[in-house]
C-alpha cells in the first residue's frame, strides 16, 4: 500500500491550500463543518461526520447564475465561471455518493447543468474513511460503505502512524505531486461496518403504497422546517430568483442566483392564482420519500439517498428515513 | 434548445417589440430576439410549448406561447406577482430575457385528419391561439373545428379582437361563455362544461383540447367522458410551480413525471397512470 505519515500530509496540505480552494472538515464552534482552510491548522483528521454535507461546495446553497448589467436598454449578461481549482479533503465517502447522485441528473441527463459542470471539473475529493459507522448511519444499506472509494479521487485510511493512500482516478493522482508518499507491506484494515441493514423496497413496491395510511402518520409531525433537504447530500431542488445589487443613474447590476430548495416547504407546489396540488404535509413528506427510493430511481437511475444519516439526527420531530424504508419494505411484502 | 451556448438556465437576450392589452390585468408581449441564437430557437417553436419570460432584476417565469402570424414569440401575460408586475411595467423597446421553447407541443401532425374541439379558460386561452391559427392557416387539413372559448367575466376574455375571424372561418363554430355576465354582456352565461354539454360535438373522428386552470382540466374532462370521449381523445396542458424547465429543479413533478420536461401537454390517458394528481 502507498502510505503517508501525518506529518507529511500536512506539508501536502499546507502547499495545496496555496494552490487551490482548500476546503476540510474543521471545528467551527463546536460543530464540525467542511470549511475553507488556509493551511493545514486547525484540519481535522479524527472526526465523526460532519453536520453538512459538502454538497454546498459543488452546487452552493447561493450560486450567482449571472451578472446582469443594464445600460440604458443595453443588456450585458455575464455568467460565474469559478478560476481556481478546488479540493474537497477529508470527504466522507456518503458525501462523494452524494455527488455521484446529483452527477446522475446534473451531468447525465441533457442538457446539462453548466454552473455545476464548472465546479464538479474544478473539484478533485479526497476521502478520508469512517473507522467505523455513527448514529443514524446506514450507508452500507444503500450501496455504501465507511470506506467505500467509488466516488472519490483519493481515499485515505487511517494506519498506524499515518495514513492509507488509494488512488482511485486520474484526476487524485495528478493530485499527488508534492505528497511524500512510502511503499509499505500490507493493506489497511476494512473500516468496521457493522451497521444494521435496512431493507431497501425497488420502486414498485413504493408505487403500490402511494395511499397508505403512514404518510399521515409521518407527515402529521412535520413541521415543514426543510432542514432533512439542506443537510441531505443528495437533494437538488433549487429556486431561482434575481435581486437587484446597485442602482445608479443610466446603470442597473443585479444577479440571477440559484438557492437551495425543499419539496417540504409549505408553499412548495403554490402556483399562479393560488392553487396548490400539494397542500398537506402527509403530501409532502410522502413525495420526498418517493423522490429519494421510486422517481429518483426510475428517471436517472440511481436511489436518492447515500444512508448519511443527518435527517434522523437533525429531525426535531424524529421522522427516521430508516422507519419509513422498514415500514416500505413490510407493507409491500404483505 | 433552451439557454444560450451552453448554459441552459442563461436567457437569450430580446426586446419588446410591442405591447397590447388583451384583457383585464392580461398584457401581449411581442418579443423581438436580440441574438442570432436566439432567433434560430425562436424560429423552431411549436404551439404548446413555453419559455421564460425574464424581466431582468426581478426574475423569470414561465409563459406558455401564445404567438401569433408575425415575426415574433408572444406571451400573454396576467399580472399576478412580482414579476408578473414588474413586465407589466415595461415599455416597448425595453429588454427582456427568453429561456424557450422548451418542453413538449401539441401533436398538430398526429391529428390531422380529425375535428378538433378547443376549449380555452381564462388565460389558458394563450397556447390555444397558435394552434387555433394553425388549423385555421392549414383548413383543409383538419376536420371540423369548435371552439368552446370561456372567462370568469367578459373583461377577462382573451383575444376578443379574433373572434370576428374565428366564428367567419370555414368549417368552423365559436362558443363563447362567462360565469358572470354584465351590463353589457348578452352571450352565454355559465360553466364551459355546461357548453360543452350543449354544443354535444361529435365524438367519432375527434381530440378535445382542453386549457385551463386545473379545476376547469378536471371538470372538463369529466364532463368530455360524459359525452362519450375516451382518454385517447383528450389533450390538455398542464400548469405547475416551474423554477427551471429543464428537469432538473425539481419544482413540477407529478410523482415520477416532470411537467416541464414530459408536458406541459398530456393525453388524458397519460395523466390517468400518474401517481400523483394534478389537482
Ligand atoms: C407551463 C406554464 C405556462 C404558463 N402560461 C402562462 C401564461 O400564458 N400566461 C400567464 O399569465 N401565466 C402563465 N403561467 C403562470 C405564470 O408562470 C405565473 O403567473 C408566474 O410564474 C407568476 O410569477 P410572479 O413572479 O409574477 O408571481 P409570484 O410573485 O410568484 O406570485 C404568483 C401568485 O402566487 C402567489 N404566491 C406566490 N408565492 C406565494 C407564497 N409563497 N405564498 C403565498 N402566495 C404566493 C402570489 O401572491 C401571486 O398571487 C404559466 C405557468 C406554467 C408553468
Ligand atoms: S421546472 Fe424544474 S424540474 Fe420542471
Amino acid at each position: 500500500m502507498k502510505f503517508v505519515t501525518q506529518d507529511a500530509l500536512r506539508v501536502w496540505l499546507d502547499q495545496l491550500a496555496q494552490e487551490v480552494d482548500l476546503v476540510a472538515p474543521r471545528d467551527v464552534e463546536g460543530h464540525v463543518l467542511y470549511r475553507p482552510v488556509a493551511s493545514s491548522a486547525g484540519v481535522l483528521f479524527e472526526y465523526q461526520r460532519p453536520e453538512m454535507s459538502a454538497k454546498d461546495y459543488l452546487f452552493p446553497a447561493t450560486e450567482v447564475l449571472l451578472q446582469i448589467e443594464q445600460r440604458g436598454k443595453e443588456m450585458t449578461l455575464e455568467e460565474i465561471v469559478p478560476e481556481r481549482k478546488q479540493v474537497l479533503f477529508g470527504l466522507r465517502p456518503c458525501d462523494a455518493h452524494g455527488a455521484a447522485v446529483i452527477d446522475a441528473l446534473f451531468l447525465q441527463q441533457e442538457p446539462v447543468d453548466a454552473a455545476y459542470r464548472r465546479q464538479r471539473e474544478r473539484t478533485t475529493m479526497v476521502g478520508l474513511a469512517c473507522p467505523r459507522m455513527w448514529e443514524g448511519c446506514f450507508c452500507t444499506s444503500v450501496g455504501g460503505a465507511p470506506d467505500a472509494a467509488d466516488h472519490l479521487d483519493l481515499l485515505l485510511r487511517e494506519v498506524d502512524g499515518g495514513y492509507a493512500v488509494q488512488v482511485v482516478t486520474e484526476k487524485g493522482a495528478a493530485l499527488l505531486a508534492g505528497l511524500e508518499l512510502q511503499e509499505k507491506k500490507g493493506e489497511p484494515p476494512p473500516s468496521q461496518a457493522d451497521g444494521e441493514i435496512v431493507p431497501v423496497a425497488p420502486p414498485q413496491a413504493w408505487r403500490t403504497l402511494f395511499e397508505d395510511e403512514m404518510w399521515q402518520r409521518h407527515g402529521e409531525r412535520c413541521l415543514s422546517c426543510r432542514i432533512c433537504t439542506y443537510v441531505c447530500p443528495a437533494c437538488r431542488c433549487f429556486d431561482v430568483v434575481d435581486r437587484v445589487t446597485s442602482v445608479q443613474p443610466g446603470l442597473t447590476c443585479s444577479e440571477r442566483i440559484r438557492v437551495w430548495d425543499a419539496c417540504t416547504s409549505t408553499n412548495y407546489r403554490r402556483a399562479a392564482g393560488g392553487h396548490n396540488s400539494r397542500p398537506t404535509k402527509p403530501g409532502r413528506i410522502r413525495n420526498r420519500f418517493f423522490c429519494k427510493f421510486c422517481y429518483y430511481p426510475e428517471d436517472f437511475g440511481p436511489l436518492g439517498c447515500v444512508g448519511c444519516g443527518r435527517c434522523i439526527v437533525s429531525c426535531p420531530v424524529d421522522i427516521d428515513i430508516t422507519e419509513v424504508m422498514r415500514g416500505v419494505a413490510e407493507r409491500s411484502d404483505g | 434548445m433552451s439557454g444560450n451556448g451552453s448554459n441552459p438556465m442563461r436567457p437569450f437576450i430580446g426586446r419588446l417589440a410591442g405591447i397590447r392589452d388583451v384583457a383585464t390585468g392580461i398584457r401581449l408581449f411581442q418579443v423581438e430576439m436580440a441574438e442570432t441564437e436566439g432567433q434560430a430557437a425562436a424560429a423552431g417553436y411549436r404551439p404548446g410549448q413555453f419559455a421564460f419570460l425574464s424581466a431582468f432584476g426581478a426574475g423569470e417565469a414561465p409563459f406558455g406561447l401564445a404567438s401569433g402570424r408575425g415575426p415574433y414569440l408572444e406571451f400573454a401575460v396576467s399580472a399576478l406577482g412580482h414579476v408578473t408586475h414588474t413586465l407589466h411595467g415595461l415599455e416597448v423597446g425595453d429588454p427582456v430575457g427568453v429561456r424557450g421553447p422548451l418542453g413538449n407541443w401539441f401533436p398538430m401532425e398526429e391529428i390531422k385528419g380529425r375535428n378538433v374541439v378547443i376549449l380555452g379558460g381564462g388565460i389558458g386561452g394563450a397556447p390555444l391561439r397558435p394552434v387555433i391559427h394553425t388549423i385555421l392557416d392549414n383548413r383543409d387539413d383538419y376536420g371540423h373545428l369548435t371552439i368552446l372559448w370561456a372567462a370568469r367575466s367578459p373583461d377577462l376574455l382573451v383575444f376578443t379582437d379574433e373572434f370576428d375571424e374565428w366564428r367567419a372561418a370555414p368549417d368552423t363554430e365559436f362558443h363563447v361563455t362567462v360565469d358572470r355576465g354584465d351590463e353589457n354582456w348578452s352571450g352565454n352565461v355559465g360553466l364551459i362544461t355546461q357548453l360543452l354539454e350543449q354544443v354535444a360535438p361529435q365524438i367519432d373522428n375527434t381530440v378535445t383540447i382542453t386549457c385551463g386552470p386545473p379545476i376547469m382540466i378536471h371538470f372538463a374532462f369529466l364532463t368530455q367522458q360524459k359525452l362519450g370521449f375516451t382518454p385517447q381523445q383528450m389533450l390538455t396542458t398542464l400548469e405547475a410551480r416551474m423554477h427551471c424547465g429543464i428537469g432538473k429543479c425539481g419544482r413540477c413533478n407529478m410523482g415520477e413525471k416532470f411537467v416541464c420536461i414530459d408536458g406541459p401537454v398530456f393525453w388524458q390517458y397519460e395523466i390517468k397512470e400518474f401517481l400523483e394528481g394534478f389537482l
